[in-house]
This record gives structure tokens, sequence and C-alpha cells, in this order.
């Protein structure tokens, strides 16, 4: 018997398992869009090209949707038009939940039955509707919530991994609760419609409802201990909550954002476990170490370079060592720190500890732990200089804003989304194009004369944008200026996300960029402390970390 | 060109520090603007279009002179009962369109995204969003909107409720063409009656507002004979008036003015001369801001827009003498609501009544339905033997252009419709 497929909490799902139906909602998030790119424009929302991604595999042949939103109305017209399925139903659900809505919504329930009926060839089952009544289980402990818009089983795996309590899915089609209450006693076909209708439409509204004030609950849970909120790429419904909520929440608050593929993982397991750092600091700390020669490395694996810090058992930094990472992150590491070990006439013995960070932490092998840059560029900061509240880095591969409190704790992070525009990679790439050096580069935007600005955020276009301007002879000063504008203004934006708070610091390689820093502190309207160890700031909190797994 | 973007950087830097001075900038920039069009119209345009130009800016400046008679709505939201109790439409998606015009709107779209609105949103909605967030807009007395087409409608028209502290209201619309849906949705109107009542001290006259719906579909009536008398005219165009008519036909319909305006099409069009060029029916907005653009369709006997799918509203097949019903039967039978099919067989037919060579299906980033059912276009499109282009864009976000490119598309579209082929 073929499964019939659904995606959203208002399907009438008891009502298909009353005709003989087995539903399933489909949530599984696919490699890429190969297929669904071929019929669907790449810029709309994953979920939508991960739902014509499975029919074009074949492995869906029954479909009712539910007219959620702009994309699924489309997605259910292409769709359509392919003739893959079996049977491919949408639900035209209002978007109130009043007297006049449920008439509408038993007219579309009776509407749903007499289709799915025709095509089964099955009549409506009251014992089957009953028993297709079954509340789900939920968590009564301290627990973490996923919220926001579906996030797909993947990934749900992945954030129950890493946090550390356990997590309940709260997104969209994951709070369905009808079946928490059973049908009248009656076999009446239409009585029991207009009973499932209110039931449908009396769910904790999600987005797409135009009154959703009953969500508040979502966030009330008294065993409620942090909340992780996702959004899809290209669905604007659950940003809005985001805004309105972000600020008023009484438990840590981590937002993410998935494409719904099982690519970019990477970037999120780093959020992931910064923000389980975050809230149980015990993961970074245990003395499970004995002392020897007192010496505690820090070993900072980004995509650009590799940092490497020795401190003493005083806390002082007897090493600081940058080498380029090369192609792979564990020789990289084990290059810099031979490198840091010689310069600082030490012996890998000597190092009672290492900690790893960075992207390349999880593939070094050396290191007795790995904690996420996150956390690590948070107590690097801290120690370089009390005051700071927000740390700026920017990147090689992405930019980070995180704000710390007076120990040093992440209070709250944010990071860059996948595109490049806004990174160290982005200036590269200019600096490319402009035929200089990222050194040249760095002197050269502080003699502009004319305020130009690179509208395109996007690199692709950005760079047809310098290149149109180089053909107009505009001076370098001022282009480059233009550029450093651009990633201000992004960095700015992720600064004011985040809450930040003076004072500010700016970390990493791209801290060495005099132009961008004078207009990042124009565009943030304060002043930025730059260390002259700025590089050095993950691996010099690893290295704290480090020492800190040693008794003393 | 180089006063406008002065304008834009001074409304950009006192919006959000200095609110009151920036809103008097702006009105006043746009005054000037006024007096422009009606002092130094654009001789290009045909009579019709110098008018229509000056009935626009009038309809922008209202909620700026009088914010506490107006309300904010979504292009597709009725407004005949608003001009009944002297509510001036003050609509998100032009708005937006005019600050983008007077080079304000990357603050905005960028203060929209600060607040954690995604960048995914359309850029209609974000700007309008950012200009609230940063004071330049004043505070409507109403609210009311729809998720007719678009369902941002339903989280932007919400916010800006939340933002300004103003009563709302909000029109479901079902996506499917039945009886059942119109008395639905008309239930909904009367209810809004009520509202706008409430919110005004006003009252509705019924006779007046049959009139009224008279009017609206004498306006429609009028306005589907001039397209059908252009298919065989050259009438010169820039970007803007096409869509101009898209609020004429919408937030405006039922005024005199948008009646007068149509007559003045008609007679415009029986004197223009035959048709020249390749004609070029447009499907959703269009980036009036794109020189690109603009130097392949803007005043070109070789090349020029016909018609724009947002003034196509629906047939006029509605009663005005049970005006609930009629509003109702305009929402629910509009061109743009419900499947992706419905929409593009009336984009074809639109087509075809204005003698339209090709199609442009502009994939304006963040409208959901629009990217989605972009292939699916090109297809039926082409099927019925009316070439396409799918072009990418923004219609009010300069970031996302990528005017090289959109030069190039563009260009090798006239090209191959010079040739008469199709883009296949």
């Amino acid at each position: 018997m073929n499964t019939t497929y659904y995606v959203c909490k208002y399907t009438p799902i008891e009502l298909l398992a009353a005709f003989g139906a087995r539903c399933q909602n489909l949530n599984g998030m696919p490699q890429g869009f190969d297929r669904a790119d071929q019929i669907a424009h790449a810029n709309i929302c994953g979920f939508g090209k991960s739902l014509i991604e499975s029919v074009l595999e074949g492995n869906v042949k029954e479909l009712v949707l539910v007219n959620c939103c702009d994309t699924i109305r489309t997605v259910s017209d292409l769709l359509h038009e392919t003739g893959k399925l079996d049977f491919l139903y949408t639900v035209d659900m209002l978007h109130t939940g009043g007297e006049c809505s449920r008439e509408r919504t038993v007219a579309q329930l009776k509407a749903l039955a007499r289709a799915y009926g025709e095509y089964k060839g099955t009549q409506f089952d009251p014992a089957a509707f009953r028993a297709a009544f079954r509340p789900a289980p939920r968590l009564r402990e301290p627990h973490i919530s996923v919220l926001g818009a579906r996030m797909g089983k993947e990934l749900f795996e992945m954030v129950q991994k890493a946090m550390p309590y356990p997590v309940e899915n709260e997104t969209c089609v994951h709070n369905r609760s009808v079946g928490e209450v059973l049908p009248p006693e009656t076999d009446d076909f239409d009585t029991l419609m207009e009973w499932y209708a209110a039931e449908l439409l009396g769910q904790i509204p999600c987005m797409r409802m135009m009154d959703n004030t009953g969500r508040k609950r979502l966030f009330n849970d008294p065993n409620l201990k942090g909340i992780i909120y996702h959004t899809v790429k290209f669905c604007d419904f659950y940003s809005f909550e985001y805004a309105a909520v972000k600020q008023n929440l009484a438990v840590p608050l981590l937002k993410i954002e998935s494409d719904y593929t099982l690519q970019s993982s990477g970037q999120l397991l780093t959020r992931l476990e910064a923000f389980a750092e975050s809230m149980d600091m015990t993961r970074c700390e245990g003395k499970e170490k004995k002392m020897g020669k007192g010496y505690f490395a820090g070993i900072d694996s980004g995509s650009t370079s590799t940092d490497v810090v020795i401190l003493d058992k005083e806390g002082k930094m007897v090493n600081g060592t940058i080498l380029p990472t090369g192609a792979g992150a564990a020789v990289g590491a084990e290059r810099a720190l031979e490198e840091a070990l010689k310069d600082a006439g030490l012996q890998r013995e000597d190092i009672d500890a290492i900690v790893t960070t960075g992207y390349g932490r999880t593939a070094i092998s050396d290191g007795d732990k790995s904690i996420t840059e996150i956390t690590c560029h948070a107590r690097g900061a801290h120690y370089l200089d009390p005051t700071v509240r927000t740390v700026i880095d920017i990147g090689g591969q992405d930019s980070k804003v995180i704000r710390l409190d007076e120990n040093g704790n992440v209070v709250n992070f944010v990071m860059n989304d996948k595109c490049a525009a806004g990174t160290g990679r982005f200036l590269e790439m200019m600096a490319r194009t402009m035929e200089m050096s990222l050194d040249q580069m760095s002197q050269t935007g502080l003699k502009y004369k004319e305020d130009i600005t690179i509208s395109s955020m996007c690199t692709v276009f950005a760079e047809s944008e310098v290149v149109s301007l180089i053909a107009q002879n505009k001076p370098t000063d001022d282009i480059v200026h233009g550029l450093n504008k651009a990633v201000a203004s992004k960095t700015a934006a992720l600064a004011k996300r985040v809450g930040g708070e003076e004072r500010y610091m700016m970390t990493g390689g791209v801290s060495k960029n005099l132009g961008l820093v004078k207009t990042l502190e124009e565009t943030l309207g304060t002043t930025l402390v730059v260390s002259d160890r700025a590089q050095l700031c993950g691996a010099l909190g690893a290295a704290l970390f480090a020492k800190d797994m040693v008794q003393q | 060109m180089q006063v406008v973007e002065t304008f834009g950087r001074y409304l950009d830097q006192w919006s959000g520090p200095h609110p009151v001075r920036a809103r008097r900038l702006l009105r006043l920039g746009w005054e000037a603007q006024n007096l422009k069009n009606k002092y130094l119209p654009d001789k290009r345009l045909i009579p019709a279009d110098r008018d229509l130009a000056v009935i626009m800016m009038d309809a922008m400046l209202k909620p700026l002179q009088k914010p506490e008679s107006s309300a904010i709505v979504s292009v597709f939201t009725p407004c005949e009962m608003l001009q009944e109790v002297g509510l001036n439409p003050y609509n998100v998606e032009a708005f937006s369109c005019y600050l983008s015009g007077s080079r304000c709107e990357r603050g905005l779209l960028q203060q929209a995204e600060n607040a954690g609105i995604s960048e995914t949103l359309c850029s209609y909605h974000k700007t309008f969003l950012g200009a609230a967030g940063k004071q330049l807009l004043p505070k409507p007395r109403c609210i009311v909107y729809t998720n007719l087409t678009c369902d941002a409608n339903l989280l932007t028209f919400r916010r800006l409720a939340q933002r300004f502290q103003v009563p709302s209201f909000a029109i479901d619309v079902p996506m499917d063409q039945t009886p059942e849906n119109v008395a639905y949705v008309a239930q909904q109107l009367e209810q809004l009656a009520k509202f706008l009542q409430e919110c005004t001290g006003k009252t509705i006259d019924q006779e007046a507002l049959r009139a009224r719906l008279r009017r609206s579909r004498r306006t429609l009536e009028k306005f589907n004979q001039f397209q059908t008398a252009r298919a065989d005219r050259y009438l010169p165009t820039d970007l803007v008036t096409p869509l101009y008519s898209g609020m004429t036909n919408n937030i405006l319909l039922g005024t005199e003015q948008v009646e007068r305006y149509v007559d003045e099409l008609l007679r415009d069009v029986a004197k223009a001369g035959p048709a020249r060029g390749k004609r070029i029916y447009w499907m959703h907005t269009i980036p009036f801001w794109s020189d690109a653009v603009r130097q392949a369709l803007v005043f070109n006997e070789g090349a020029q827009i016909v018609g724009c799918e947002l003034s196509q509203v629906c047939e006029p097949d509605f009663d005005p003498e049970k005006p609930f019903e009629a509003m109702a039967w305009r929402m629910v039978y509009h061109c743009l609501n419900g499947s992706a099919t419905r929409r593009i067989e009336a984009g074809i037919r639109h087509a075809r009544q204005a003698g339209a060579d090709g199609v442009v299906w502009f994939d304006h980033w963040g409208c959901k339905h629009t990217l989605g059912s972009a292939q699916l276009a090109k297809k039926k499109f082409e099927e019925a033997g009316l070439p396409l282009l799918i072009l990418d864009g923004d219609g009010c976000d300069r970031s996302h252009g990528g005017e090289g490119q959109t030069s190039t598309r563009l260009g090798a579209f006239l090209e191959m419709l010079e040739e008469g082929g199709t883009t296949r």
C-alpha cells in the first residue's frame, strides 16, 4: 500500500486514515536540488524544493498539501504538471478560525473525503477515524525547544546530539496537537466533520494564520531551558516571529537558518556547539589532566590560517604562531604546532594540554579537547582586554559577532549565512579583481574622495560593479572605500542583531585592514579595540581552556 | 540625478535620529516633484499618462499631508469603502517604489534586516517596514489588508499594526473561484464596513457605494477596451506608467479621477499612430530604476511595454448593485488569485489582447509565487505562441540587480524577437 504523505499540521490525516490511508509526514533533507532546480527557481524555499525532489525521485505517489504559503501553492502547480503523482490534493485552508471559517473548512474536509474516497475506492470508516486520534508524546522534564520554520529530520538529529538537554521539535508541522481529544461518540459523518474542523483550526496557530497570539504558549513552558529558533532560507514567515521575540525571552536563544539540504552542516554544528557550551560551561572545563612542565597550547585551525598560542603556567603567552592552513587542517595544525614549539624552544611532551578550535578543530587528532571558536574568541578577547563586551571577528570563511559578559562567557552570538559577502573572502576576491594585495588594499581606502556605494550584496554582482567602476576610471581609493563600506554595513548589521554593546574588539585577520577598521568604526559610531595579538585571539582562548584542564 | 541622490542621502541620514525633519523633507521633495509633473510634464508621454503621473503623486502625498485620514493598505485591497469614509489609501508597494525612486531604500532595507526580518522578504515590504522602523512614515488612522496573491501581507501588515498601534482589519481570500468563497469574502467586507465606520465615525451610504462600484466596473471595462484598442497602435511609454495603472485599477479604483483617466486613454489611443517595433507584455512588477531596462524599452519605437499584469484585475463581471458581493467577486476572481496556471492563462489572454510579440516574466526577488512558477510560465506561454523571457531582478532594491546580465538577457530577447525565433 502506498504511503500518503503530508507536510502541514492542518492536514486532516485522521480523515484520510478513515479511508484507509497510511499517512506520514514528509520531512527528509536531500543532498541537493538537482532535479527540483530544473522545474523551479533556485530562490524558493528549500523545503518546497525538497518536496519536488522527493516526487521527482519517485519516492512519493500520494501527497496531500495545504495552501500553507506562496511556495507550497506554487509547488502544488508544478507537481501537478509533472504528472508523477497518483494522488495530489491541495486543501484550501483558510487563514482564520472563526465560525465562518469552520463552515468553509467542513466543506473542504468533505471535498477531500470525496476525492480521496473515489481515488482509493473506499468508504469513511468511523472506527478507523476514531482510532487515528493518538496524542503525541511531549517532554515534561527540562528541555530545549526547536521553534520556528520546519526543521528537517537530519538537522533535528544533529541538534539532539549537540544539546546538553533533551530537545523537543515544536516547529511548524511538528507541534500538531490534533489527537489529544477523542471525537464524539457518533458515526454521523456531518457531526464528526463539524467537530473535526474545530479541532484542526483550534491548534497552536502557525504564522500563516491571521491571529497567531496562541503561539505565546510555545515560549512559556516552565521546563524550557533554551530555544533554538530555526528559519529556512527563502521562507519569510518565521523571521517575523524571531524579530518580535528575540529581545523578550527569559531563556537563552540561538537563531539558525538552513536551506533544507544536508550541506553546510559544519557551520551550523559550530553554532549549535557554541550554544551548548554557553549553556553548560562545564563542557569546556574539567581538570582531568595532571600538571607536567606547565605549558598549554591552543590551536585555531581556520580556513585561511592556522594559529597556535602557547601559555606558561602563569598564563603568560610564550609564543604565538600564524601559518597558512594549506591543504588539510590536520597537517596544517601539526606544522604550526611544530613551528611554535621550535620558536619557544619546547618539546611536544612539555605541553600538558592542547585545546583545538576553528573549522578544522575536529580533524586534529593531537588535541585533548575541541571547543568552538566562538567560545574561544570570547575567552581570548576577555584575556586581552577585560572591558570588551562585543567581539567582531571577520574571518576568511565567515564573520561573527559575539557578545560576552564581564567574565568572558558568551551571552549571545551571530554568524553570517553561507554567502561570502561581508567576509574576508569577499575582500580577497575584490583585491584580486583590482590587481592588488590585501596589504595594499588595507592602506588604499583611507584616502578616498568620492563616497561610492557598492549596491550589490552578492559577491559576483559586486565584482561586476567594481569592474564597471574601474572602466569609469574611478580612483582606486574611492572603490576600495566603497568595498569597505559594503563589508562594514554587513558587519554592523550583525552587531545590531546580536545587541552589540561597548566596548567592541575586532579580531581575525581582517582586523589588520586599516581602511575597513576605520569604516567600521564610522558605521558603528564607536572605536574598536584592535590588539596586536588580534589574529591570535581564538588560539589564545583555546590555550586558556587548555590551562583550565590541568590541575595546578 | 545628483539632486535625487543628495535628497536620498539626507533622507537616509535624518530618518531615525531626526524623524520629523526627515518626514518634512520627504513631503517637500515629493511636492516639488508633483509641481514638476504638473507644470513641466514629460512631453514624450501621451496626455493621459502625463496626468496619471500627477494622480499618482497626489495619492502618495495625501498620507504625508493627512496621515490621520489615511489607511495603510495592500495593493489588492478594495478601497471603495475607504473612499466613502474619506480615508486615503496609504499603499505599501507604491510607497516603497517612490522611496526607492527617492534613492533612500538601502538604509530602510537594512533597518528591517537589522530588526531580524529575513533578507529574502519582498523588498517592497522590507522597504516600508524599514521606513516605519526609522519613523520616516507617519502613523495612519488604521490598516486594511488581504492575503490575496501575496502571503507576505499576513506578516508585514500585522507588524505595522503593532508598530503604529492602530486598529487593523484582514480580509481572508480563499484561492478557489466558487460562489461560496465569494459569500465568505462578502461577509468579511460587511464587517470591514463596520470597522471603517467605527474608525472614522462616518457612515457608508449604501447608494453612494453602489454608484462607486458602478464607476469601478465602468473604469475596468474602459481600461479593457483601451488594452484591446492599443493592439495595433504605438503609444510611447516609460517604465513607471504601466505600474501606475496597477495602482489606478486597484487602490484608486472607484474614484472619478481614475474614470476620467481611462476616458482620456481611450481618446489618446484613437489618435495614436500605427504599431511599431516589438511589443512586450510584462508579468509582475517592473524594475523602473534599472538603466538596462530603461535603455531597452523606454520611449523606444523599436521595443516598448504594452501592458502589465498588475493593471489587469479581473473580467469586470461583478454586479455593482450588490456592492459587498461585487468587491468580493473581484477579489476571489482576481487574475492573480489561486493557482499559477490560472494566473498564466490570464497573462496569455491579456498579452494577446494587447498585441504583444513577447512576454517578460519578471522574477522579482522575494516573490515566491512568481519565482516558483517561472518555468511553468515559460512552457505555457510558449505553447501559446508567445516567446517568454524570464528576467531575474528586483523591482525596488538596487542591490539585487545585475545590470550587465539584465542588459544582455533583455537585449538578446529583443534581438531574437526581431529574428522571429523563440528562446528555446
